[in-house]
């Protein structure tokens, strides 16, 4: 077994353990007619702080608290018990009272959040290896730009030494939309083949219009296309990988403050 | 059209003039040299004005470093110098770094004292430096000196060192660190002789041949043969008999990290001299002193590495002894210089009197891989020889199947190095494998070669490869050697945010900085600590083991 597996199972393990124990202790505080509500929720209370703490350990990188790799895996156990938690806590998938309702909603969004990125974290990297090209995302509008440049040469190359305008009017329609910015977004953060089709219904329709001499050129052109393709997968998983966080994060931040007067507001109902 | 590069296009001295070299030829060391001996495209005066240096030292400027990396010896022409030799000098006092490990709320106070402007520096810690210029007023010839040369005699047991004495040979040769400090006692004028020309002294001239060699069995051989499993269990004299018998060899350029750098760019592999090759029938054990070596069999149209030698490990014991049971073998694999290796050969003679009846055959064959392991399961290991990444202790490995990124190991190394990340999350790849941009703390760390201060040094806590800032002088010697490109030049600010200038030249002061693996800080690298996917790792590339187990 592997370290990392090992990892995950102690914490489960510790989970499983944590959640049977609460569930019990739940139910022999139903038994004896106290409130369990007030058991579960402030353990919910205090695990969703502790999910918490793991954005404040990454700006704390500089102060030796155990490694982040531990922090995530009990971040992901974490938040998966919180779930079952919650769930054990409001009695039901969907509370009762507007309020609840608020609170549930945001806490579905965040769980849901969470987990589109740790599989978007799992997916995304094996893709960007299959491109077979690595490049740093801040660079991407540069290259981007580059690749551009070296496309729009070629094309004035071929209109000088061919004395045809043909490709440069494909160019011009068709092409510069495609070399100006990321394109296929979309389709690039699923996993589709949209680019690729692109390109090579383009590059068939305008090859059929060309001599050998301006073939060349769309050769070159469907080179620097191809490498732009990668660099669209890129930026697509790369974006992903980045901007899942800006809505886990507001939302989070958001859970924790309507958390924080819910139990005000319990307490001071209850009391 | 260019004229074909020669090798003495570059002088070591650019300014020897025909009367330096004349006055050297007249010293006693030289005019015994029997001129004839050198071959007409190196002859002695050739050597001597290409591949030497009259440098002049005041009193108490540092000559050599204890711990640092060199490619030159020194001849004392004139002047006294002093050896320390116990105690050390104190770091500092060598213009070294004395690193201090931040405690836990020290470390957490870089959380508000790291700047948000790039490479500011407490300017004012600079004046204190015993750093001086050079007789040719360029940075590469600055000096780190001692300021009270009575109080460092009074301290410190030193010996004497005078004129005609000869010191630094074996660190230069055998690309090991200097093993003492030696400081100018007063006004002193020294022969620096470059590596190549010591070779060649020592090559075709008998007389500096032993002496050089002479001084080698005498401090070094024997220590290394009793070292090696091959020689356990010999007697003094015995050894003694091993070590006159021994020969010493170099093969590859100390210089490997121009020719790979330039063989890179070009997508080209570089060069690797062969020193065994398969098929021909070995002469001796060879056992590797310092460098790396690639052993490869042949396969199809090419060469199929399945493994690589660094110091302490041999090459050629199992076809030797399958010769002294009466087989017939040659040679199952070759044995190619990874950049440069300097290695011992000892010859079978010796091996079958003292080696073969009490060592026996324990030694497991490299062809043995061959049965255990596919072409594609041995690709990692071919590309990182190939890269000469085998030279790396700590390189960064990220797996890119792993690395989401995120670049959070950018931002933990920035947070410990006031707010400056010292790597690039950029590198080679293979396959889903990347090695980042950051020092690899290396083997045989080139970078330390020829910085005039010190600066860059191993230290002595962690044995990371680190660069005291305080006495970097920002001639980019070290950025320019590395040959993974991981040392950057920065331009530093003061703690105003300004940029820091030269008065009188008005250009920037520039500091060279890298990967230090957070030796101030607590809890090791923080990159690694910072990593939540467990993408990033630290590797040892020496031994197949080591990097076999961080990509599986």
């Amino acid at each position: 077994m592997n370290p990392i597996a090992i990892r995950y199972t102690i914490i489960w393990g510790a989970a499983l353990t944590g959640l049977t124990i609460l569930g019990v202790y739940t139910h022999l505080a139903e038994l004896a007619l106290e409130r369990s509500e007030f058991i579960t929720g402030y353990t919910l209370f205090a695990v969703m702080l502790a999910l918490a703490l793991f954005n404040a350990r990454k700006k704390l990188a500089m102060v030796p608290l155990v490694r982040s790799a531990y922090w995530l895996a009990i971040h992901v156990v974490g938040g998966i018990s919180a779930v079952v938690l919650f769930f054990i806590h409001t009695g039901s998938i969907w509370p009762s009272g507007g309020y609840e309702q608020a609170l549930a909603v945001v806490f579905y969004l965040v769980s849901l959040s969470g987990i589109f990125g740790y599989a978007v974290q799992r997916i995304n990297p094996r893709r960007l290896v299959q491109t077979d090209l690595e490049i740093i995302f801040e660079r991407i509008p540069a290259e981007l730009a580059e690749i551009r440049e070296n496309a729009e040469a070629e094309i004035r190359a071929c209109t000088e030494e061919t004395g045809s305008d043909t490709l440069a009017r494909h160019y011009m329609e068709t092409l510069s939309w495609y070399f100006r910015r990321p394109r296929f977004f979309v389709n690039n953060a699923f996993g589709g083949d949209a680019g690729q089709h692109w390109l090579r219904n383009q590059y068939r329709t305008v090859n059929r219009y060309l001599n050998d001499a301006e073939r060349a050129y769309l050769d070159r052109v469907n080179e620097l296309a191809q490498t732009k393709a990668k660099i669209d997968v890129h930026y697509a998983c790369q974006s992903t990988m980045k901007n899942w966080l800006l809505v886990h994060l507001p939302l989070a931040a958001a859970l924790l403050g309507l958390m924080f007067w819910h139990v005000i507001v319990v307490n001071v109902y209850a009391l | 059209m260019i004229a074909r590069p020669q090798r003495w296009d570059a002088p070591f001295g650019p300014e020897m003039s025909d009367a330096d070299v004349e006055r050297l030829l007249a010293l006693p060391e030289f005019a015994s040299i029997d001129a004839d001996d050198f071959p007409k495209h190196t002859p002695l005066e050739g050597i001597l004005r290409n591949d030497t240096r009259i440098v002049r030292y005041r009193a108490g400027d540092i000559i050599v470093r204890e711990g640092d990396y060199g490619n030159s010896a020194f001849l004392v022409v004139s002047g006294n110098l002093r050896v320390v030799i116990a105690p050390a000098l104190p770091r500092n006092l060598i213009g070294r770094q004395l690193s201090k490990k931040k405690n836990f709320i020290e470390a957490l106070g870089q959380l508000w004292s790291n700047r948000t402007m790039p490479e500011v520096r407490d300017t004012s810690r600079y004046g204190g430096q015993s750093v001086r210029e050079g007789g040719s007023q360029t940075q590469t010839d600055a000096r780190v000196f001692l300021q009270d040369i009575p109080a460092v005699l009074d301290q410190h047991n030193t010996a004497q060192l005078g004129p005609s004495t000869l010191f630094g040979e074996l660190a230069a040769l055998g690309r090991v660190p200097r093993t003492a400090t030696i400081f100018a006692e007063e006004e002193a004028e020294l022969l620096e002789i470059r590596w190549q020309g010591l070779r060649e002294l020592r090559k075709y001239d008998p007389t500096w041949r032993a002496t050089i060699d002479a001084r080698y069995r005498e401090n070094a051989l024997k220590v290394h043969l009793k070292s090696s499993p091959y020689f356990d269990g010999l007697s003094d004299e015995e050894l003694d008999e091993v070590a006159d018998a021994t020969l010493f060899e170099s093969h590859g350029s100390f210089e490997w990290h121009v020719s790979y750098k330039r063989m890179r760019d070009q997508g080209k592999a570089d060069k690797e001299p062969i020193i065994g090759r398969q098929g021909e029938y070995p002469d001796g054990l060879l056992m590797i002193r310092a460098g790396f070596a690639r052993v490869s069999i042949k396969m199809g149209n090419g060469e199929r590495t399945l493994t690589y030698l660094g110091a302490g490990d041999s090459y050629g014991y199992d076809e030797l002894w399958a010769s002294h049971l009466g087989n017939d073998v040659s040679l199952q694999t070759s044995l190619k210089a990874v950049g440069y290796v300097d290695l011992l050969r000892v010859p079978a003679p010796i091996l079958e009197k003292y080696v073969f009846n009490k060592v026996g055959h324990h030694v497991s064959s490299p062809l043995h891989h061959l049965a255990t392991r596919t072409v594609a399961q041995d690709a990692p290991l071919e590309w990182a020889v190939e890269q000469r990444f085998v030279n790396g202790t700590m390189a960064m490995l990220i797996d890119l199947n792993r690395c989401v990124r995120c670049d959070d190991c950018v931002r933990a190394c920035s947070s410990t190095h006031g707010g400056n990340p010292r790597f690039i999350r950029h590198g080679r790849t293979f396959d889903h494998w990347m090695v980042a941009n950051a020092c690899m703390h290396c083997a045989d760390p080139v970078c330390m070669i020829g910085c005039p201060t010190g600066a860059v040094h191993r230290s002595l806590e962690t044995g990371a490869v680190v660069i005291n800032d305080d006495t970097c002088i920002g001639c980019g010697t070290c950025a320019n050697s590395c040959p993974y490109n991981n040392i950057r030049l920065v331009d530093i600010r003061d703690i105003n945010g300004k940029m820091v200038r030269d008065p009188d030249s008005q250009k920037p002061i520039m500091k060279a900085t890298k990967c230090d693996l957070c030796e101030t800080n607590p809890g090791g690298p923080s990159c690694v600590r910072a990593c939540p996917h467990d993408a990033l790792k630290r590797v040892n590339f020496q031994g197949d083991e080591t990097f076999g187990a961080a990509i599986t």
